[in-house]
């Protein structure tokens, strides 16, 4: 502080110095906000106006995701090939998936992989090859999982986590990927094929619908970094709305192939691919091989197959058993007789039509729920009420309250449905409370029913189930989902919660029939109190408790576990006031593989119910971690966490590619995506793009930077230098001022 | 000669005045850390009444996450979250890689040498450090000792162990040009009622 006295003894100079004290005082005042500032300033300019980086949520398709120095926005790496290997033993589809992608950087980078699954099924194994490595999954539960994976991670390690954030979108972290290097990442899941009139039905979903998250007040996109306090994990799924044309170039995707290997347990009769053109190949009676016929295709329409009994008068139960672990497991698919309910007299209904116009469903969708709508209008009669409900982030409902359906009324909802377009966000839950909210609650001469078009792409599933079973009363919901790759999981746990029918129409010229399928179901009686019954004496544990209600056209889908695997099934249940019965043997159940796994699923999706029935928390908790430990699934609480399995090697040994072949692990096949690859056309990507990757340490440098602890920030101040260098230019000014004037006084 | 005497003169006061500007720029800096704390103290009311990251001034990019203290020295100060560095002019900063305190791992806070950390030089073995946090009680260290170690291998690992904490600031004391090295002084967590 002592030199601040040099500029007051300049004696006549004093007012000058306290000028340029002042000045600087206030030079200093920009500078502090200046200091301030620095950040803000430097902020990056808004990287959506970077053509070819993507969020997570953006990912119709399989993708490998590299992170970016962009939080939330990715660089969709070089696809060289996509596998998909199904093999359908009786109703259980088993589904490999093996994609192959290149890093195209020459920098050590962090990815993201996505997929989108069926509703009801999780990936059970995955296997990945990073370079020279081989990965593992192993599950664990949820914490464990994270734990083992970030201090792998840490060590240089390649590691990945597999984490249900949906039950039907797959995501798995990969870390430590060399420059250039290969990745191969193959997963199985499992998912049992839809009987309906008959016919089974698989579907391998190959679109992801973006979903939109709603927030209390406004309804905003959400983005990575402000989770919205409805879905907490809103910036891990990662939603805001996006037009289907904005998909990835096409240098950067490469089409999948499929192929199927069918086995259904009886003669087969018609094979129909719905959306793709296939080649069937059914030299044996019972087993049919199906194949792309025009080979590889863009994966953004779920692939549809469908198959039928050749003898249309064949029993229409079918019944596996599967013995795993000392215990036997039993699926049971059975059909109750279409001429029981054929001829009930028709009763009258108030039908509430909700159909969503919001952005996401935009386009074909929009014409679909349009057209379905319509179509569900002609089937009202004079005695029916109705009402419909529109919503975006708005609703609106056309009739005030259910009216009759006169021909007025019909004209005049008509009229309303045809003007709709698909704009603004998703607010369902206001829209679902009015549907559900029952003038006439103890009206027993008409049925109460919700007809619900949308295509689920919402984040807040947990209050919409809330809402549903606390309100659903005499109504049943009968959710329709619209477009090419709904929301399944939501829909048909909605129709479940609500106690009616999911239906799905994926194409504009499906909607006739599939909403003829949802009438008659809606017509005819339901089937209710089902009830399984096994040997008197013998335990089983059936899933799903209780058995739902059955609509015109379903089978009975149950599956148990079993303490005797012989003796007889009793099935019973109630048809428009008269029983319904049918006995079957046990003994003539065929082998099967993945039932185990079924029931698991099944008894932990029952068991996450019971939560809307307030049981606690820590009880369903403990219960579901269980069952997934047991029989090795991914769920809520458990992840499947990637072990290194690479075999040793000795380390002063140079590794070629042919080597790192011969090494893959014993029972690991990468060869449907090792045999024919495209090379990357590195020419083609764009290296603005790539300098944009958020570069990692290498395993060597990571183990360094370990070793070396956390590095400590610069904490001098320049004040010492400045404050003497200050003085010192001051006294220097005030010698030469006064040598000058001692000069002029000569 | 004429000219020479009026250069002369034109140079003198051009160095009466950078002379001036750069004095001010150094006297500045502590009153701007004393300034930025006295607004922070504000701040951290709003900490504590339950807002999330609660900005001294409008266009701050950086909030109070707790409040330290040394009650043998009198000292104190608000504890910034790390922020590119630019916190530390306004307070010591929490590093972000570092354990939130008084959770297990090692909280690194660090503080420039002639500013808000310059008592660090009287922090002796034995004596109470006490971290206050926005939401919950207040966690309380004992210093173990000190140690004088190289900026880019400190050896500190952050994670996994008891609760630790790390007060970092620049070595040596009273030096007028940055270095390569730093004093750290160590605590461990302590029970409150073991005081």
């Amino acid at each position: 502080m002592a030199s601040a006295h040099t500029s007051h003894s300049s004696g006549g100079q004093a007012g000058f110095g306290l000028i340029l004290a002042i000045a600087a005082f206030a030079i200093s005042g920009f500078l502090f906000w200046s200091d301030a500032r620095a950040d803000t300033l430097a902020e990056p300019a808004d990287p959506r106006a970077i053509d070819g980086l993507v969020r997570l949520s953006e990912m119709q398709e399989g993708a490998l995701l590299i992170e970016t120095v962009e939080p939330g926005y990715y660089l969709p790496a070089p696809m060289l090939a996509t596998d998909m290997a199904v093999e359908i033993a009786g109703p259980i589809i088993r589904t490999t998936i093996t994609q192959r992608f290149e890093n195209p950087s020459d920098q050590w980078v962090e990815a993201r992989y996505v997929f989108p699954l069926p509703a009801n099924s999780g990936v059970d194994r995955l296997r990945m090859q990073v370079g020279d490595r081989f990965i593992e999954g192993q599950i664990h539960e949820r914490q464990a999982a994270r734990r083992i994976y970030e201090q792998a991670r840490d060590n240089g390690q390649r590691a990945s986590l597999v984490e249900q954030e949906r039950p039907n979108m797959f995501t798995t972290s990969v870390a430590n990927i060399g420059p250039g290097e290969t990745i191969i990442i193959q997963i199985e899941y499992q998912d049992v094929a839809r009987l309906r009139d008959g016919t089974f039905e698989m579907r391998l979903p190959l679109g992801l619908t973006p979903r939109f998250i709603p927030r209390t007040d406004d309804y905003l996109l959400v983005s990575e970094t402000n989770p919205s306090p409805a879905v907490p994990d809103a910036h891990r799924i990662t939603p805001p709305v996006m037009a289907p044309s904005s998909e990835p170039g096409d240098r950067l995707r490469l089409p999948v192939t499929i192929s199927a290997q069918l086995r259904p347990g009886f003669e087969l009769g018609e094979i129909t691919s719905l959306y793709h053109a296939t080649r069937i190949d059914r030299s044996e009676p019972d087993i049919a091989q199906i194949e792309l016929a025009d080979g590889p295709i863009p994966a953004n329409r779920d692939f549809v197959l469908t198959w039928r009994p050749a003898n249309e008068t064949a029993p229409s139960a079918s019944l596996f058993t599967e013995d795993w672990e000392g215990e036997t497991y039993l699926l049971a698919q059975i059909l109750p007789p279409a001429t029981l309910n054929a001829d009930a007299p028709r009763r009258p209904r108030e039908t509430i039509f909700v159909i969503d116009n919001s952005g996401s469903m935009a386009g074909t969708s929009m014409r679909q729920a349009r057209d379905a709508l319509l179509a569900a209008l002609d089937r009202l009669q004079p005695e029916d009420r109705f009402n419909i409900i529109r919503f975006d982030n708005t609703m609106e409902q056309v009739f005030p309250a259910p009216v009759e359906a006169s021909d007025g009324r019909l004209r005049q909802a008509r009229r309303f449905v045809r003007n709709l377009d698909a704009e603004g966000g998703t607010n369902m839950l206001p829209a679902m409370r009015a549907a559900l909210t029952d003038d006439t609650p103890e009206d027993t001469s008409r049925v109460r029913q919700v007809v619900f078009l949308t295509d689920g792409a919402i984040g807040n599933e947990r209050e919409l189930f809330r809402e549903i079973h606390n309100r659903l009363g005499r109504s049943r919901l009968f959710p329709v989902g619209i477009g090419s790759a709904p929301n399944t999981y939501f829909m048909e746990r909605a129709a479940r919660a609500g106690r009616g029918t999911f239906t799905h129409i994926g194409d504009v010229s499906e909607v006739s029939e599939r909403m003829a399928q949802l009438y008659t179901a809606l017509e005819r009686p339901v089937m209710t109190h089902l009830d399984a019954l096994f040997a008197e004496g013998t335990l089983s544990e059936i899933w799903p408790a209780p058995l739902p209600d059955l609509y015109y056209g379903e089978p009975v889908l149950m599956t148990a576990r079993l303490s005797d695997p012989d003796g007889m099934l009793l099935l019973e249940g109630r048809l428009a006031q008269s029983g319904w019965q049918t006995r079957l043997d046990l003994a003539e159940a065929q082998p099967a593989e993945g039932i185990a796994a079924l029931w698991a699923r099944n008894r932990i999706k029952g068991i996450e119910e019971t939560r809307f029935q307030g049981a606690p928390a820590d009880r369903i908790d403990a219960a579901v971690l269980q069952t997934a430990l047991d029989f090795h699934l991914v769920s809520r609480l458990t992840s499947l966490v990637a072990v290194d399995v690479t075999p040793a090697r000795p380390a002063d040994q140079p590794l070629n590619s042919q080597d790192i072949a011969q090494m893959t692990p014993h029972g690991w096949d990468f060869d449907a995506v090792t045999r024919n690859t495209s090379p990357v056309d590195h020419a083609a990507l764009d290296p603005e793009l790539l300098r944009r990757l958020r570069v990692h340490a290498s395993p060597e440098e990571a183990a360094l930077a370990a070793e070396n602890g956390l590095p400590l920030p610069a904490t001098a101040t320049p004040r010492e230098l400045l404050t003497w260098l200050g003085a010192l230019l001051m006294l220097a000014g005030l010698i030469f001022l006064m040598m000058n004037r001692e000069r002029r006084l000569w | 000669m004429v000219s020479r005497t009026s250069l002369l003169r034109g140079g003198a006061i051009a160095c009466l005045a950078a002379g001036a500007l750069v004095l001010a720029q150094g006297l500045w800096i502590p009153v701007k850390a004393d300034i930025a704390q006295l607004l922070l103290a504000q701040a951290w009311t709003r900490a504590i009444d339950g807002e999330s990251a609660p900005t001294p001034w409008p266009w701050a990019d950086t909030w109070p996450v707790a409040r330290l203290s040394v009650p043998q020295l009198g000292e104190h100060a608000i504890v910034l979250a790390e922020a590119g560095g630019e916190a530390l002019a306004f307070g010591p900063s929490l590093l972000n890689a570092s354990a939130a305190p008084g959770e297990n791992g090692v909280s690194v806070i660090a503080a420039h040498r002639d500013t808000h950390f310059a008592f660090l030089q009287h922090v002796e073995a034995g004596q109470t450090i006490v971290v206050e946090r926005p939401d919950g009680p207040p966690a309380l260290y004992r210093v173990t000792g000190s140690e004088i170690v190289e900026a880019d291998r400190s050896g500190i690992q952050v994670e996994g162990g008891p609760p630790r904490l790390a007060l970092v600031t620049c070595w040596p004391f009273g030096s007028i040009t940055p270095g390569p090295l730093r004093y750290v002084v160590w605590a461990e967590a302590v029970d409150i009622n073991t005081i």
